[in-house]
């Protein structure tokens, strides 16, 4: 992978990783140093005070320090919390040559030291720690050094350790071992120098050779035991650090690279070209870990087939294993692939359907092709597009195990598709995509730069952990994930799988695997609940639930009313119990809607409750509790629906309401009170309406008072009845199925026997045909009788293969040659040769009878062929089965037959046998020994064991 | 190698497979779910014969009797016959013969494929190999050399059918054919060859649904390489998919015999629904030979 920072400033001339936080120092031509996130690609900091270009800067290993080196040939201690610059070293004052630029400046990983290297062709060790030990405190001893600077600085050599003579040129580069004392050194003089340090002195230990031009830069690797050196010959050179030579070299053509860093923790190299743009290397591609590995081959190289053996290498773009012995091969120029067998030679060539980048396998003959906005699975046999798939630029493609469903990874996204590149489901991520790999379950787990990740068939995903660093999954066992970290290593993570596995289980409708995880695990936690809730599954999710506002709204909605109750009468307020009363009242269970009603003291709903389900006598018992409150209106509606005309009337007079108590009365017959109140009313008596039918409002009387109605059917809990229900569901609908299908058929039958009906008639007609054209026939064999010069040739063309082809004579069974190569009667029989295996038992044994033998022989001739059938229809093919079978065996090299029985299944039965013996059942070992006696003849035995017995 | 240029798909690629690595129902199937109208008039013929001979393979020979009617092309008549032949006595058996030969010598008709590789497979039935080799040595399609193949196999001469398969490999090394044809010709060889006999089925295993077939090569490769036990599990995994294949009944016996267990059931059961079978009619050949045998010796 590479990523650009495209910086304002002319040409990188230093490049620093910081030892663990994801920054990068990078000094530019313009004497600015930048700090920069390479995460998210952003700038942090910047510091300005050397006049002129910076070449070299260094993280401090363990402190916040940098140090940086410029052609003003100054080296400056930096402190990047504060911002501030601690001292200067100033060094490499030479009075006799005017150019002394310093090239690079660099910490010591442990002890108190920089090296420096400068164009007086020296390199400088110097020590900083005489500054340290005056101080007492770590975060003290920065502030004072600053102090101390002037103090100690005033006469320079006072902190130069050692200087490095040796080089013939300016230095470009020095930098120390990260564990050993050893420094190494590059320099225009085109050669890197390898330098020796102990307490009093350093001295040279070796030189290596080989760049064509200036060394710009030279490193220790912080793990491998190589040194990395870059030069303006354009190449990066490998040594190995302890032979001292050189290993591999790159070399790009375009990119004069001027600087190289590499990361001390992960497996990064960065390599700063001349133009004005930083490159960071990921040497993702390679996995191995080992020394040539860790750098990653260009994309765009040439050479991707060299996995092949040594002597079988190829041009081309991507090269993948299609079947057991072919790979395919991309040519990119001409967009198509070369299928080449395990000889190099190419057996197929095939255009491809896209422009394609990218080749992978997508099971055997198959190819997935990749552009930069799709993808498409090509059929290399039938040159046939299967299928394809608009994506963004894919990066990775993973297959789960059984070759179904593939994983596309792109730089922010996630494709899961089927085999056929039908689409499934899409995640986008925010941050980048890094690997993936399937468990056996077809969970698909990722990683991101900073999560590992779940995503299910049906495209639910979640997150499984938080990463530190980055890692690349390469396989997943259970809840054990493999990966590989930025160095190469592997590494196991130990993940909790249950989540995914549980949401994995519901999806597939694996209740009772829900259930007994419901039962083992804490899978609690409001995520996987409101989850449950989103998905359908309240019921569910009621069985994790404690707290009972959660479980009766979950209740509720899933219809379980009886735990809905339960939790109600916890929780025991209005409007639980409201809710309750609806929910109760949807499903038609009467007695919960009463219970309900009556905990909220809600006596009107209560009351018309009563009245629908037809409980008149607690309709009566309502209104005395409406008297007792004296709520009239309560006691009105009451006899309103009791159809209780005096009470009415009563009531109505109580209120004080006498006109209306008065027609109500009269209206009803009431005579003898309408009278009464008549009386009371005095002039007051209202005029009853005329000329009008009166209908009198009595209610009807309920036929029966009822208990529930007839309740919603709920799903009790897919635990109980689901699966019953699912599984009926489904009956149903096959059934269904079934029936369309019968009813096609039955079309089809009735077409079909309409075209037969048809097609006899047809028939007829054609019939009457061909029998004239073989009257035809005929009289042209009349003619060709006539004229024999002229038929000859297509009777010759036609005959010409049965005359030209002579058939070969019949090989020798393979039976047969078990019969002439062998004497033993046992092979004989095998060969199906009985009148030879018992000749020979007869002269060798002097055996007579051979009737007991019978079912032995038949074995063996039965058990020394296998039947292969080739064609349907063609007869099937035997084939000899040979004893001791071997790899190296030649073929063709016919060995002695199987037999079906063996020295050691006899001496198994002759355990069984006088066992049988030791038991008294005389009459069972008296068969198994008679068994034994029987086959021992046949019996081939390779060594001389059989006559021990 | 065969024309670089590339050729309209070929619309018949997967039925063709699906026959020749032994799924038969899917061919049937899958040659209803092809549209004829998209079919040049020499696939659909091809289609149509494939389709008649899966209903072959799996045993509906009336069907196809009944169904090819006398008006239907050479091919299809020639499938007619072969069910014929594969149903009929021995009268029957005769007439198909005359009739086949009467159509080989027809100038018109006589250099059919189809009704060559029939002839070769009827006369291969007949063990009158010279006679089959005569119809299908001139080869003109895959499946007539791998017809060959077969038939070199059956008159025990590897070394012929090796030639033949190099024909093959020639034409399209990874034609299901000619990977077929080499396992057989692996199996035949022995020795170090099965290895690949097993590499092979382990690929078009890979490559399609398990069949019968593909099963039962495998088995065949594990018992010849002497692991019985694989065997069995293999053939029994066979015996799940189709309760009554010939091959893997006569198999099972012969893996169950040499791993000392009883086979009699097997042999039982390929005794009543293939009564024809090659290792039912050795066997009571050779109980005969025994018994001859065994009165010469009193």
């Amino acid at each position: 992978m590479l990523t650009k920072f495209e910086t304002k400033s002319n040409r990188v001339k230093g490049l620093c990783f910081h030892p663990r936080r994801p920054w990068i120092l990078a000094s530019l031509h313009s004497g600015v140093i930048q700090m920069w996130d390479y995460r998210v690609g952003t700038l942090i900091d910047r510091f300005d005070e050397h006049e002129g270009p910076v070449r070299g800067v260094h993280f401090h290993a363990t402190q916040p320090l940098f140090v940086s080196g410029g052609d003003d040939y100054k080296i400056k201690v930096w402190n990047h919390k504060t911002h501030r610059c601690l001292f200067t070293l100033h060094g490499h004052l030479d009075y006799i040559r005017h150019n002394h630029y310093v090239m690079s400046a660099s910490f010591h990983p442990k002890e108190d030291m920089v090296v420096s290297a400068s164009l007086d062709q020296t390199v400088r060790v110097w020590d900083i720690g005489a500054l340290r030990k005056k101080s007492v405190s770590p975060a003290d001893d920065l502030l004072r050094l600053t102090q101390m600077n002037t103090d100690l600085f005033g006469g320079v050599d006072s902190v130069v350790k050692y200087v490095l003579e040796g080089h013939d040129r300016g230095v470009n580069w020095a930098s120390f071992h990260p564990t050993l004392p050893l420094i190494i050194s590059g320099a225009d003089d085109r050669q890197v120098k390898l330098w020796r340090m102990n307490d009093t002195k350093a001295w040279e230990v070796d030189t290596l050779r080989g760049h064509m031009n200036n060394v710009s830069c030279v490193m220790f690797h912080a793990k491998q035991d190589i040194i990395v050196s870059n030069s303006e010959d354009k190449s990066i050179r490998i040594w190995d650090a302890t032979k001292r030579t050189s290993i591999q070299t790159f070399r790009r053509e375009h990119d004069r690279f001027w600087i190289l860093a590499a990361h001390p923790e992960m497996n990064l190299l960065a390599a700063g070209p001349v133009s004005p743009v930083l490159r960071i290397l990921h040497p993702e591609g390679s996995s191995s870990g080992s020394n040539k590995k860790t750098w990653i081959i260009p994309k765009d190289s040439a050479g991707r087939a060299d996995y092949l053996q040594e002597a079988k290498k190829g041009a081309g773009g991507w090269a993948v294993f299609v079947a057991r012995n072919r790979f395919a091969v991309l040519e990119k120029s001409s967009n198509q692939v070369l299928v080449k067998n395990l000889k190099n030679e190419i057996v197929k060539k095939s255009p491809l359907p896209i422009a394609t980048d990218a080749i992978y396998y997508a099971g055997t003959g198959s190819l997935l092709c990749k552009a930069e906005d799709r993808v498409a699975i090509f059929d290399l046999q039938q040159r046939l597009v299967l299928g394809e798939l608009q994506t963004p630029a894919v990066k990775y493609v993973i297959w789960s195990s059984d070759m179904e469903t593939v994983a596309l990874l792109s730089k922010h996204a996630v494709v899961i598709a089927s085999k056929k590149l039908v689409h499934r489901c899409t995640l986008h991520e925010t941050i980048r995509v890094k690997s993936g790999a399937w468990d056996e379950n077809g969970v698909f787990i990722y990683t991101t730069l900073n999560h590992m990740k779940y995503c299910l068939p049906n495209g639910d995903s979640g997150i499984v952990k938080t990463l530190d660093v980055p890692v690349y999954i390469t396989r997943v066992v259970g809840n054990g994930i493999f990966c590989l970290d930025r160095d190469g290593k592997n590494k196991l993570i130990t993940v909790d799988a249950s989540e995914y596995i549980f949401k994995l289980a519901l999806l597939r409708k694996r209740y009772d695997h829900v259930m007994s995880m419901i039962k083992n695990s804490q899978m609690c936690g409001q995520a996987v609940i409101s989850y449950l809730q989103q998905k359908g599954f309240p019921e569910v999710a009621l069985h994790f639930v404690k707290d009972e506002k959660t479980r009766f709204n979950l209740a509720l909605e899933s219809g379980n009313i009886q735990i809905a109750v339960a939790s109600a009468k916890e929780i025991d307020d209005k409007d639980h119990w409201y809710k309750l009363g609806i929910e109760a009242l949807r499903q038609g269970n009467v007695g919960i809607v009463e219970y309900a009603y009556q905990r909220t003291k809600n006596f009107e709903r209560l009351t018309f409750l009563y009245l629908i389900t037809g409980y008149l006598d607690k309709v009566g018992f309502m209104s005395k509790i409406a008297a007792q409150n004296s709520n009239l209106m309560g006691q009105f509606h009451n006899a309103l629906y009791l159809g209780d005309a005096g009470k009415r009337v009563e009531i109505l007079e109580n209120a004080g309401q006498l006109p209306l108590a008065y027609v109500t009365a009269v209206t009803h017959g009431l005579t003898e009170i309408a009278e009464r109140i008549d009386a009371e009313l005095g002039e007051n008596v209202p005029s009853l309406p005329e000329r009008k039918t009166h209908t009198l409002l009595i209610p009807p009387a309920p036929l029966m008072a009822c208990g529930d109605w007839p309740l919603l059917r709920v799903m009790r809990g897919i635990f109980e009845g689901g699966l019953d229900v699912t599984g009926r569901a489904e009956l149903e609908e096959d059934d269904e199925a079934a029936a369309a299908d019968w009813g096609d058929e039955d079309l089809d039958m009735v077409d079909a026997s309409e075209v037969m009906a048809y097609g006899g008639d047809g028939f007829d007609i054609e019939h009457a045909e061909p029998n004239e054209e073989d009257g035809e026939d005929g009289g042209w064999d009349l003619e060709d009788l006539e004229l024999p010069p002229e038929t000859e040739t297509p009777k010759a063309a036609a005959s010409a293969r049965s005359i030209a082809f002579v058939a070969p004579t019949l090989g020798m069974p393979v039976s047969q040659i078990w019969t002439q190569k062998s004497s033993l009667a046992g092979e004989h029989a095998a060969a199906g040769n009985f009148d030879t295996a018992m000749r020979l038992l007869s002269r060798q044994l002097g055996i007579k009878n051979f009737a007991p033998l019978k079912p032995l022989f038949l074995d063996l001739h039965m058990g020394s062929h296998t039947y292969l059938c080739a064609f349907a229809a063609a007869p099937v093919i035997s084939v000899a089965v040979e004893k001791g079978w071997s790899e190296s065996a030649s073929p063709n090299v016919r060995g002695p037959p199987a037999l079906v029985f063996s020295f050691s299944q006899m001496e198994d039965i002759l355990k069984a046998a006088y066992k049988a013996t030791m038991g008294g059942k005389f009459p069972e070992a008296l068969r198994q020994f008679l068994n034994i006696l029987h086959a021992i003849p046949l019996i081939v035995v390779d060594s001389r064991r059989k006559s021990m017995k | 190698m065969k024309s670089m240029a590339s050729s309209p798909p070929d619309q018949l690629f997967g039925l063709r497979n699906s026959f020749y690595v032994g799924a038969y129902q899917a061919a049937i199937t899958s040659s209803q779910s092809l549209p004829a109208h998209d079919l040049s008039p020499d696939d659909l013929l091809e289609r149509d014969a494939l389709l008649y001979r899966s209903y072959l393979a799996i045993g509906s020979h009336q069907l196809v009797v009944n169904e090819i009617g006398p008006s239907a092309a050479t091919p299809l008549q020639a499938v007619k016959l072969l069910a014929v032949y594969l149903s009929g006595d021995a009268a029957n058996k005769e007439s198909v013969v005359s009739r086949l030969q009467e159509l080989l010598g027809d100038p018109a008709v006589g250099s059919n494929t189809i009704l060559r590789l029939v002839a070769g497979t009827v006369f291969m039935h007949e063990r009158d190999y010279a006679e089959a080799l005569k119809h299908t040595s001139s080869g003109g399609t895959m499946e007539l050399l791998a017809l060959n193949v077969q038939i070199y196999l059956h008159m025990n001469r590897a070394d012929h059918a090796e030639k033949q398969l190099r024909v093959m490999q020639q034409l399209d090394e990874d034609h299901t054919l000619t990977q077929l044809a080499n396992a057989w010709v692996d199996l035949a060889m022995g020795g170090s060859k099965i290895q690949e006999a097993h590499l092979i089925f382990q690929d078009l295993s890979d490559k399609y649904p398990t069949t019968c077939m593909i099963l039962n090569g495998k088995a065949l490769c594990s018992i010849h390489m002497g692991n019985f036990q694989e065997a069995e599990a293999l053939l029994l995994e066979s015996l799940n998919k189709d309760a009554k294949d010939a091959e893997t009944l006569a198999n099972l016996t012969v893996c169950s015999l040499n791993l000392g267990k009883p086979a009699t059931r097997y042999l039982n059961e390929l005794k009543l629904s293939h009564p024809d079978h090659m290792l039912v009619k050795r066997m009571s050949s050779a109980e005969d030979l025994f018994d001859r045998a065994c009165q010469a010796m009193a």
